[in-house]
């Protein structure tokens, strides 16, 4: 009778370390493949959120921009100040005549204040003395500044992207930069300047 | 599970990028909605300079207007969309008030525009994923957002789709003819004689004494302006600012002000007297004459319709008014030419005010103009614009000085001075301008409240965002 081989054969050693060596590379290039697309994916919505709050900060700054009577701007500090168009009563005011050749709401001089500032990490917007409006969160890395130039004031937002492992270099912070010069509308009684 | 992964990856991505596209769209609308207010705005500034035009001058032509009494308020409204786009712009001018926005100055009427720019929003009407964006952008996606007492509220309509609308509610005042110390259509040309331009104000004790002008107060507001391309400064002190159409200025190392080549300020023409009525004891005046005015303006008997004034010798035209100086006034319509010659003089009397519409050509010399007052503004001369624009001209000169102020835009206006003596206090606007011998002019910065209305002003401007 014929002995015939069983299923007691295997691989050799060789043969396991070595497709467990495969196995291993390519999971592991697999891992490092996916981590980086994470990280990728990670920086990409950072970036895309940050740049969002961007547009949003400087909207804000703009439609408040334009509608200003006086400015003052620091760093990370700007503060509007704007017809008091409304009454306490929500109410629309009818604009009054100042005898000057100028135009006024509600009580002579009378202005509402808009504090754009940034603390704890969040930018605020602030009417006056209402509950601050939270424009962005987590955004202890953006810095914005007013430049007043008279007629029309520049507005510049900047953030750290995440693209850049450890800490973003001047230059990776300043491609971030997103500008916006807005024409004074109204007459300013802070400056001797006049828009029309 | 690699596919899986992948697959799920790109999903996420695919609906991030969406929602940032239909971001980025709702964002372009809602900018585009403030170009459309802003819109509305200059439609209603322009219908506004159309109807200080001559008659007939379609202003408000396709508008609604209305007039209310008791107060009595006028209304023009619009809404139209802009062909060949989805923007639709709503606009209502209106006084607001009979009293309180009219300045009591000199009884100019503010007008107060308000305007709604609507642009459709694109894409899927979806609210964006931040709350901050929603509140500022205010999208009416499903219904109006803006309602409950807001200006100028607007229903949402069943026909319209989302949009997006931004309102604006602006103030405009009149701008006097009198604006600058020199304004012309064409070229302005001060001959090279080093002239001096500055301003005053003769209603401001700290800018005058005495209502007169003082160097030693002397004002940085003697703009010079063109609608040509040419100001020949000929190395003028010029204490203000010098604007032309895409032009140059020669001779402007003086110019104490800015130097721009964008401006354009076209003139509003002057059209003839349309009186019911007139003081018709003088009709012509070739001798010695004696006008009077009346103590209350713009009545029949202040007014008075002449044929020419031609006087030669030393004959001369006195317009007088109350004895004792009080104010008085004295409009003369000139349907002909008006001269001075030999040493004929005009002489306005003291306390009165006089306004000259003149239809032909002037040419003063002899003695020239004795304004007692040395206020420009109680010497106001229009040029009323020609027919079929035959050539016009206004030659002012003379012995003393000249304080008076000439809108004549249809005119080419020559000022001959009196060399180092040769004054000019006032403003002047004509087709050119032509300054031989003045040596020195002082703009009265109160010019800019009186005289014919111009143009118009935004003053206040603000959006609505609640």
């Amino acid at each position: 009778m014929k002995r015939t081989s069983g299923s007691t054969d295997g691989f050799g050693l060789a043969e396991v370390m070595f497709s467990t060596i495969i196995f291993a590379a390519i999971s592991l290039g697999l891992i490092l493949g996916f981590i980086s697309l994470e990280r990728n994916y990670a920086a990409t919505t950072d970036f895309a959120t940050n740049h969002a709050d961007e547009m949003r900060i400087s909207d804000y700054l703009a439609l408040d921009l334009r509608r200003a009577v006086a400015l003052q701007a620091v760093h990370n500090d700007t503060t509007i100040f704007i017809p008091r168009f409304y009454a306490s009563d929500g109410s629309t005011q009818t604009p009054i005549l100042d005898g000057n050749g100028d135009v006024y709401y509600g009580d002579p001089g009378s202005t509402v204040r808009i504090h754009y500032y940034l603390s704890g990490g969040t930018i605020f917007r602030q009417q006056d003395s209402a509950t601050p409006t939270p424009l962005a969160v987590n955004v202890q890395d953006f810095v914005f500044d007013a430049t007043d130039s008279g007629k029309v004031v520049s507005t510049r937002i900047t953030f750290n992207p995440t693209f850049v492992a450890g800490r973003a270099s001047a230059d990776a912070t300043a491609a971030t930069a997103f500008y916006n010069t807005t024409l004074l509308r109204n007459a300013r009684s802070d400056s001797d300047v006049s828009v029309y | 599970m690699t596919i899986t992964v992948l697959s799920l990856l790109a999903a996420e991505v695919i609906r991030l990028v969406s929602l940032k596209y239909q971001s980025a769209l709702q964002t372009a609308s809602w900018q585009e909605a403030l170009l459309a207010a802003e819109s509305g705005i200059d439609l209603g500034i322009v219908e506004l300079r159309k109807s200080l035009f001559p008659s007939p001058n379609q202003g408000w032509d396709g508008w609604n207007n209305t007039t209310t009494e008791n107060p009595h308020i006028v209304n023009h409204s619009l809404s139209t969309v802009v062909p060949n786009t989805a923007m639709t712009i709503e606009v209502n001018v209106d006084s607001v008030d009979p009293v309180s926005f009219v300045d009591s100055h000199n009884g100019w009427q503010y007008w107060r525009i308000r305007t709604v720019g609507t642009m459709p929003i694109n894409g899927t009407a979806t609210v964006t994923d931040n709350k901050q964006d929603n509140r500022l952008r205010k999208l009416s996606l499903r219904w109006e957002r803006f309602t409950g007492g807001s200006l100028m509220t607007r229903a949402f309509r069943t026909d319209e789709g989302a949009h997006v609308s931004r309102r604006v509610e602006a103030v405009v005042r009149p701008v006097s003819s009198f604006n600058q110390a020199i304004l012309s259509v064409g070229t302005i040309d001060l001959t090279n004689q080093n002239i001096v331009v500055d301003s005053y104000d003769s209603s401001d004790p700290t800018k005058s004494t005495g209502g007169l002008y003082d160097v030693t107060k002397r004002q940085e507001n003697g703009d010079i302006a063109t609608d040509g391309n040419l100001i020949e400064a000929g190395n003028a002190h010029i204490y203000g600012d010098v604007a032309t159409n895409s032009g140059t200025v020669s001779g402007a190392a003086n110019v104490t002000g800015t130097e721009r080549d964008d401006f354009y300020q076209e003139p509003i023409p002057v059209g003839a007297p349309t009186w019911a009525s007139f003081n018709s004891s003088v009709t012509n005046v070739t001798g010695t004459t004696t006008i009077t005015g009346n103590s209350t303006s713009g009545t029949s008997v202040s007014r008075y319709q002449l044929s020419s004034i031609n006087l030669s010798g030393s004959k001369t035209l006195t317009l007088a008014g109350n004895a004792d100086g009080s104010p008085s006034y004295i409009e003369l319509y000139v349907t002909g030419d008006i001269s001075f010659s030999g040493t004929s003089q005009l002489i306005v009397k003291p306390g009165v005010n006089v306004k000259i519409y003149f239809q032909g050509n002037v040419d003063v010399g002899g003695n020239g103009i004795l304004n007692s007052n040395n206020q420009p503004s109680d010497l106001q001369l229009f040029g009323i614009q020609p027919i079929n624009d035959t050539p016009r001209h206004v030659n002012l000169g003379g012995n003393g000085q000249i304080v008076a102020a000439v809108y004549a835009p249809n005119h080419d206006i020559t000022i001959n001075g009196g060399g180092s003596d040769g004054h000019v206090f006032g403003s002047v606007v004509g087709s050119t301008v032509t300054m031989n011998g003045v040596t020195n002019l002082h703009y009265d910065e109160k010019l800019s409240s009186l005289g014919m209305i111009n143009s118009y002003k935004i003053v206040s401007w603000f959006e609505e965002s609640r």
